[in-house]
């Protein structure tokens, strides 16, 4: 049954039932009519005998039996359903009536027995010619004397005809009465199970690589309930597989940038003999353009092991405005060259739990690009505070700034302004969705808020040490 | 031959630039998807390199912005290898050929000279009059089997005017096919660049290939003179 199909097992087991309980029926409503019907041809031989003692006894128990008298008295004798036998006390037969005078059926020893004691015997025997007869002999006394035996007999073929009738009616019916209801069975399950053959199907679409079928339910029954369900799943797979591709798309994008100018550089270079200067500057450009596609290798097994879980985050006490500290010494480093100050405003003396490595990264990450889009001369202004239990740490520059749409994208991976992108130090686009993760590790939020031509500002919310 | 590159990425259109110009091109670079339409319409290329990667206008609107203009100019694509579908729709675009990134630069330049010699209906890919001969693939040049040294420049000039045998070549045209946009025309560098060329190809010779037509500009042709 292991692989026999739901359908099949339980019509199987429906039909297997229903057949049991036909069965069972079938059975006792062959009981219960033979017995009836025997009972009644009891009841009635017991009335013909009684009337037929009665007449014998008026006629003063003389040795005739006049059967006319006898049927003047029940006309249903006259239906020929019974014949009289009458024994005298000895067993002999003295008369009998004329619808069995070709036949013999002589008084059993067992009859004979009880009715010298003067019990009345039922027996169900058959006439030579198999023809089934019920036979009540009843004693007939007068005082304690036996005077005669009385015989009263009836064919049993009108019973053993309809209880044949009965059998043939039940042999035919029950089976059919199983299949009608087996076909039932099989089109109620089914109509049952046909949405779980379209989730099947569909499943089987998906599996061949359509993430974009569905199943179309309105029930809310159970199958609508895991139709739903799985529709879930297929969505999320099928953006988390989207999501991949885009991801990977965006990757080889990246890297063929860097590759098609080093192999461009590289093959230039080779067509003729150059001078030492223009090998060097080949070379340097080439470097340049390795050092971009390994940042953007690391950075790119950075995200995808986070994306995974494997990036360990430690939990320990973090000073965030000592870490604010020397994030600004080497902020004022990086800004030397255009000029760029980089102060400190507010600085509230702050603790929270994290790792100091990523957290370090996230600060240089936003203060490095807040030096570098800032105009030359400009000034990056960092603010620490507490708001509602949470560190509020704000970056400000005044450099070139964003269009709101760009800021909706600046956290996307491979994102990069049109600005960044043509802004001379280039970068991976993968920077700020490293920062963006590493502040939700942290239970914390960055937001960035900007005015193009007037600067962006960033910040970073983090929960508070106590509130941790 | 002048050569328009649109490349948002500074150092693509750079190396791209310097082996064009190596081959005696005059090129011009822009890192602009909207300049790039705006000049591809405004000068006369003869051939137009066209990412179609680019920063405020997408490289497919360039080339449909391009071809609107009745632009006839041949444009060669580059675009990245995974985009079969872009690569269909910018031939689709009017694109007259393509470059998967990265490319081999010895692609690119056979590339930009099969889509110069289609333009010019060249077959051969050598171009010849009488006994001048140019080949674009090697830069050489000889006359009546005689090779003649000349620098990029006279290269470009002489390759320009074969390119357009037998047709009036205003100085306007002249610049604008082998000087680019850094040119100043309100110089003499046309004629003293057309004397050196002479000086080289006709001087000694029984017949005259360069003319000056007067009032008009200088033509290259085979007539006796």
């Amino acid at each position: 049954m292991g692989n026999t199909s739901i359908r099949v097992r339980l019509t199987i087991w429906y039909g297997g039932g229903l057949a049991l309980i036909m069965l069972l029926f079938a059975t006792s409503l062959y009981l219960v009519m033979s017995r009836a019907l025997q009972e009644q041809i009891d009841n009635s031989l017991e009335d013909a005998a009684v009337a037929a003692a009665r007449s014998l006894e008026e006629h003063r128990f003389g040795p005739f039996l006049l059967l006319d008298d006898l049927a003047q008295a029940f006309p249903e004798l006259a239906l020929l359903d019974k014949f009289f036998q009458i024994f005298g006390p000895q067993g002999q037969i003295t008369l009998q009536s004329a619808n069995i005078s070709t036949r013999n059926v002589p008084l059993s020893d067992q009859a004979m027995k009880a009715a010298l004691q003067g019990q009345a015997t039922y027996e169900s025997v058959r006439f030579h010619d198999q023809i089934p007869i019920r036979l009540l002999a009843y004693p007939i006394k007068h005082g304690d004397t036996l005077v005669n035996i009385l015989r009263v007999g009836s064919s049993l073929r009108p019973v053993e005809k309809m209880l044949d009738r009965l059998v043939f009616v039940l042999q035919i019916g029950s089976p059919l009465a199983v299949l009608v209801s087996m076909f039932g069975g099989w089109f109620l399950a089914g109509r049952a199970l046909r949405p779980v053959d379209t989730i099947t199907h569909a499943a089987q679409r998906i599996a061949a690589g359509d993430l974009t079928q569905r199943i179309h339910t309105t029930s809310a029954d159970e199958i609508g309930r895991l139709a739903s369900t799985f529709n879930d799943m297929i969505a999320r797979l099928e953006a988390s597989i989207r999501q991949i591709r885009q991801f990977s798309a965006d990757a080889s994008h990246e890297l063929r940038t860097p590759l098609t100018i080093t192999k461009g550089e590289t093959e230039l270079a080779l067509r003729k003999e150059r001078t030492p200067e223009v090998y060097r500057e080949v070379l340097e450009s080439n470097l340049e353009e390795i050092d971009r596609m390994s940042r953007i290798v690391d950075e790119l097994l950075f995200l995808s092991r986070a994306d995974l879980g494997e990036i360990k985050i430690a939990k320990e006490p973090v000073q965030l405005d000592q870490l604010v500290q020397e994030v600004q010494h080497q902020a004022i480093v990086l800004g030397k060259n255009r000029e760029v100050e980089t102060v400190l405003g507010h600085l509230e003396p702050t603790e929270i739990v994290g790792d100091e490595w990523r957290l370090r990264e996230l600060l240089l990450n936003i203060v490095d690009n807040a030096v570098k889009y800032s105009q030359e001369q400009g000034t990056v202004e960092i603010h620490l505070e507490h708001v509602n239990g949470m560190a509020k740490l704000s970056i400000q520059d005044h450099g070139i700034g964003m269009t709101s749409n760009e800021q909706n994208m600046i956290f996307n991976r491979f994102f990069r302004s049109d600005s960044a992108r043509s802004h001379a130090q280039k970068g991976t686009g993968l920077g700020l969705a490293i920062c963006k993760w590493i502040a939700e590790t942290h239970q914390g939020q960055i937001q960035v808020e900007s005015t193009p031509g007037k600067g962006s500002r960033f910040t970073i919310l983090l929960p508070l040490h106590s509130h941790a | 031959m002048r050569i328009l590159i649109v490349e948002d990425e500074p150092k693509v259109a750079s190396f791209i630039r310097r082996a064009l110009e190596e081959e005696s091109y005059a090129v011009d670079v822009c890192t602009d998807g909207q300049q790039g339409r705006d000049i591809a319409c405004a000068v006369n290329y003869d051939l137009i390199i066209l990412d179609l990667m680019l920063p405020n206008l997408p490289g497919l609107e360039v080339l449909k912005g391009i071809r609107s203009e009745k632009v006839k100019t041949p444009i060669l694509i580059l675009t990245a290898r995974s985009e079969v579908n872009q690569r269909v729709k910018g031939l689709d675009a009017g694109a007259d050929d393509y470059l998967t990134k990265p490319f081999a630069i010895e692609e690119l330049l056979a590339r930009a000279r099969a889509l110069l010699r289609r333009a010019s209906g060249e077959t051969t890919g050598m171009l010849q009059i009488e006994d001048l001969i140019l080949n674009p693939i090697t830069h050489e040049v000889t006359r009546g089997g005689q090779r003649i040294e000349l620098t990029s420049k006279e290269y470009a000039l002489l390759e320009y005017m074969m390119r357009n045998t037998g047709r009036v070549l205003t100085r306007p045209m002249i610049s604008e096919h082998v000087w680019d946009l850094d040119f100043d025309t309100f110089t003499n560098v046309i004629d003293v660049y057309i004397s050196y060329l002479r000086n080289k190809i006709d001087k000694g010779r029984d017949r005259n290939l360069i003319h000056t037509v007067r009032g008009s500009g200088y033509t290259i042709k085979a007539i006796d003179g």
